[in-house]
């Protein structure tokens, strides 16, 4: 079964504690998401299983690293990744892998990236302009031209609003982690 | 090679085994570790400046003079910017380059002291001002100073996670050459800032480009 980024957090934090029964759960807990991040990733099966118990040592004994103010599996899936480089780097196979944001998305973990930030404090560091048009193309799902009708602006000047402010955005949130 | 299940009951045989052993951890538990690394390591040099070098014979008056706070202050600001970086780096989610920003507002301060001072030198003082007595010594001594800060380090990292292990590496060097610096006060007797501003940063960028060239072969877990 699927375990949320807020019940993985909560035994991680007991774990952490001193709750062995509560770090258990959360090691059983890991077992398939690791085994589908690594099978994900990796062509062979023959290297998972040695992977997800690799990961699952790093996880027990580099667990002090874990942040209780930060979203869990973001710290989970950067060990896994550092991991998983590792891994190919002794056997000198070279792959590119996704940052982690990237992989909190693929793995279904959009809330975890989405707790850190939120959207209305982020909109609101830009011009009104910019923070209307993507507001209004991208979170209540208007097309361009409908979103100049109601801003009263041209369609050119939506997109570029919208341009700019993801690229403001972008910037912003990369300096922000 | 073994059976798919086989692998798993190994799998849940390691969790048994790891989850018999849950000591608790302490809330900034990279920080406490790091702090422990850096101070085990620093006591080793301060050891190592009253072998090697002697604590300056003017010591005590020292301490009432300007330039003895310039540079301690010029090298606990780099020392501090560079154990917030170290631990940002412990972190497997890491944190970027931007961390080290910060390192120019002491920089800077110093070199406008160091501007200051010259213009209120004659000119053909400066180049005596620059060099001072040990100009040709004190890199390398913040460098040698900086091994047992760097070894405390490296024991701290043995439970830390970083990922991004050329810039831990960096941030390692850079603290453990800050804090050596720190330490090195306690011998040096230099009291120019443009002595400080070039000589004993030197040292500690050697420190901290050691600790960049080093760190992927040390930092790897």
């Amino acid at each position: 079964m699927r375990h949320s980024e807020a019940e993985l957090r909560a035994w991680m934090t007991a774990g952490l504690d001193g709750d062995a029964a509560a770090h258990a759960a959360l090691l059983r807990a890991l077992v398939p998401l690791l085994r589908s991040f690594f099978r994900r990733r990796m062509r062979g099966d023959e290297d998972i299983e040695d992977l997800v118990q690799e990961t699952l040592i790093a996880i027990h004994t580099k667990r002090g690293t874990y942040d209780r103010d930060r979203p869990f599996t973001a710290w989970l899936y950067a060990v896994a990744r550092y991991r998983l480089i590792d891994h190919l780097r002794r056997r000198r196979v070279s792959v590119p892998i996704e940052d982690v944001e990237a992989i909190l998305v693929t793995e279904g973990f959009e809330e975890a990236v989405s707790a850190r930030v939120d959207v209305d404090r982020l909109l609101s560091g830009l011009s009104p302009k910019q923070a209307r048009a993507i507001r209004d193309t991208h979170l209540d799902g208007l097309s361009v031209a409908e979103a100049a009708d109601s801003a009263r602006i041209g369609q050119s000047d939506v997109k570029v609003s919208v341009h700019r402010g993801l690229k403001a955005l972008a910037a912003r949130l990369r300096g922000h982690e | 090679m073994m059976a798919p299940g086989d692998a798993e009951r190994g799998t849940d045989r390691l969790i048994a085994a790891l989850a018999a052993d849950v000591p608790p951890i302490a809330r900034r538990y990279i920080g406490r570790r790091i702090a422990l690394g850096i101070a085990g390591g620093g006591v080793v040099s301060i050891g190592l400046v009253f072998a090697l070098f002697g604590a300056r014979p003017d010591f005590p008056q020292a301490m009432y003079g300007f330039s003895f706070w310039m540079k301690w202050a010029y090298t606990i600001s780099l020392g501090l910017i560079a154990v917030a970086a170290t631990v940002r780096l412990a972190r497997p989610t890491g944190g970027s380059l931007r961390m080290f920003w910060p390192l120019a507002l002491p920089i800077l301060l110093l070199a406008a002291l160091a501007i200051e001072e010259m213009a209120r030198t004659p000119m053909r003082d400066w180049l005596s001002m620059w060099l001072g007595g040990s100009w040709n010594r004190c890199p390398w001594r913040v460098l040698l100073l900086a091994v047992p800060i760097f070894l405390g380090l490296l024991w701290a990292f043995r439970k830390l996670a970083p990922t991004d292990l050329r810039a831990a590496g960096a941030a390692a060097g850079l603290a453990a050459g800050a804090w050596a610096a720190t330490i090195y006060c306690l011998h040096c007797d230099e009291f120019a800032a443009v002595f400080v501003l070039t000589w004993y940063t030197l040292g500690i960028v050697l420190a901290a480009a050691l600790g960049a060239l080093l760190g992927p072969r040390v930092l790897r877990w």
